[in-house]
């Protein structure tokens, strides 16, 4: 809403509603010039970003590998998006100088890219992920993933216990089937639909909603997983596990990860990336 | 039934980021290239049986992602590893630079009798050249390795390639593998810390563990 910067505010509003005769212009406009300075530092702040020229670029070599089936990110597109891309995730390496660039931002920014159509809203809401929804998943140590990873496992040992001994047993670790499902929120595992869907409840509800949908995929499928007799078998699952009606129906999968995984507090969501966390610390 | 494979065992693809780890290896295993393909998060691995020396392996094709940061996940897997291949793109002088750091990390997660192979891939890329045969051949001397220039686009020296370093790896375990091809169930060298069941149609399980 950055119209009616200035100016007085007119009779219509800018979403198009008729103000009422005892509009309060006062009172509104003080709160409107207090607003456009918070606009205005955003809008300053993003075309510094833009501007900045640091390493990140270099590292920026996932442009064209980042959806290459998708026709906006073709070379050959007009406008194509991977200019777009790239400015989001320069932009984001210098505001976030600690985090920069790593693997599996380009499918995220790619994504707010294609629903908000925004190159601005696009880094705020991957700074919005980034920065507080998502524990530090994407900084070098990459912290944030490895434990939630294990966090992953802790759950499934208690929720389906059964596949959580397959796995021990056949010596696969959770890092080689689940690590995609963090780091790309899904993208590129689930259908388009599906993802938005858990997105809007990763923004709403916290990182949390990410354990919800894995343990709904594995407790749904477990017969299926369990036939599997070896570590390649077991890859192949998880992978298969991902794919299907089950997870095209979108409005009843979202119900279903309220339901199928039972109860799960952010208390003990918490307590496990503590101790988790201590662990992995412990190991090195 | 007869069994599948005489042996098993794991490659490791290791490079920079872009390098064409994922392009060498969906062309081995699929003979297939996609110039654009979305690039690799953590690790991923294909299979697929070769026959060398007259003895069925089974190899095991790990794929890792390049960026420096995603080896805090994928160092775990250098352990598990009997060969690597240590990837550098021609057209980038950078990740020829970069092959003395993966040596270096090879060295201290990896295995000691670990065999490696240097690998200069998009060779079809003359035009974009930065480095120079003769570098990587000085590389790989100084390092005892075999080397090939390869592309996963032109197919060049791929297949080679492959089955040198299963050569490699299946003479270093030339003592274990002894009386192999007489054996009725397969040999499993990747068997290092998981139980990995023979496959469907190896009734008996593995008669030695070589590990």
């Amino acid at each position: 809403p950055a119209n009616g910067s200035g100016a007085r505010a007119g009779r219509v509003d800018p979403y198009g509603f008729e103000r009422p005769e005892d509009f309060d212009y006062a009172s509104y406009e003080a709160f409107f010039s207090r607003y456009l300075v918070v606009l205005t530092r955003r809008a300053i702040k993003w075309s510094k970003l833009l501007k900045g020229h640091n390493g990140i670029q270099k590292s920026l070599k996932d442009m064209n590998r980042t959806f290459p089936d998708n026709v906006k990110f073709r070379k050959t597109a007009d406008p194509c998006l991977q200019h777009t891309l790239y400015n989001v995730l320069v932009a984001y390496g210098h505001h976030n100088k600690a985090v920069g660039y790593c693997q599996g931002m380009n499918f995220i920014a790619g994504y707010l890219i294609l629903i908000t159509k925004n190159e601005e809203e696009s880094f705020w809401l991957l700074d919005a992920l980034l920065g507080r929804i998502l524990p530090d998943y994407y900084s070098p140590a990459m912290t944030g993933l490895k434990t939630d990873q294990e966090v992953l496992g802790e759950l499934v040992k208690m929720k389906v216990p059964a596949v959580a001994e397959l796995l021990e047993r056949h010596g696969v670790m959770w890092t080689l089937v689940v690590s995609r499902w963090f780091i790309c929120l899904f993208i590129d595992i689930l259908p388009v639909e599906t993802v938005l869907r858990i997105w809007d409840c990763l923004f709403y509800e916290g990182s949390k909603i990410l354990f919800r949908v894995a343990l709904t995929l594995i407790k749904q499928h477990q017969a299926f997983i369990l036939e599997a007799t070896n570590f390649p078998d077991i890859c192949d699952k998880f992978k298969e596990i991902t794919k299907g009606t089950f997870v095209t129906e979108c409005h009843t999968f979202m119900q279903k990860i309220f339901t199928e995984p039972g109860s799960l507090s952010m208390a003990t969501i918490s307590r496990l990336r503590e101790s988790c966390g201590e662990r992995l610390l412990a190991q090195g | 039934m007869a069994k599948q494979y005489d042996v098993l065992f794991r490659l490791l693809l290791l490079g920079d980021s872009g390098v064409g780890k994922t392009c060498l290896l969906c062309r081995f295993t699929d003979n297939e290239f996609h110039p654009a393909h979305i690039s690799t998060i953590g690790v991923d691995f294909k299979m697929k049986t070769i026959e060398v020396d007259g003895i069925k392996v089974r190899i095991q094709i790990w794929d890792t992602a390049g960026q420096e940061r995603y080896q805090t996940i994928t160092k775990q897997y250098y352990r598990r590893a009997q060969g690597i291949f240590l990837v550098y793109d021609i057209s980038s002088e950078r990740s020829y630079q970069h092959v003395m750091k993966w040596a270096s990390d090879v060295d201290e997660y990896a295995p000691d009798g670990v065999q490696k192979i240097l690998i200069g891939n998009k060779a079809d890329e003359e035009h974009k050249r930065q480095v120079a045969k003769e570098q990587g051949l000085q590389l790989a001397r100084e390092y005892g390795m075999d080397f090939y220039e390869t592309s996963a686009c032109s197919n060049l020296n791929i297949k080679e390639s492959f089955t040198r370093l299963t050569e490699l790896v299946l003479q270093a375990h030339r003592k274990e593998l002894a009386g192999l091809r007489a054996a009725a169930a397969p040999a499993d060298l990747a068997r290092l810390d998981e139980d990995e069941l023979p496959p469907a149609g190896a009734e008996e399980a593995p008669k030695a563990c070589w590990c």
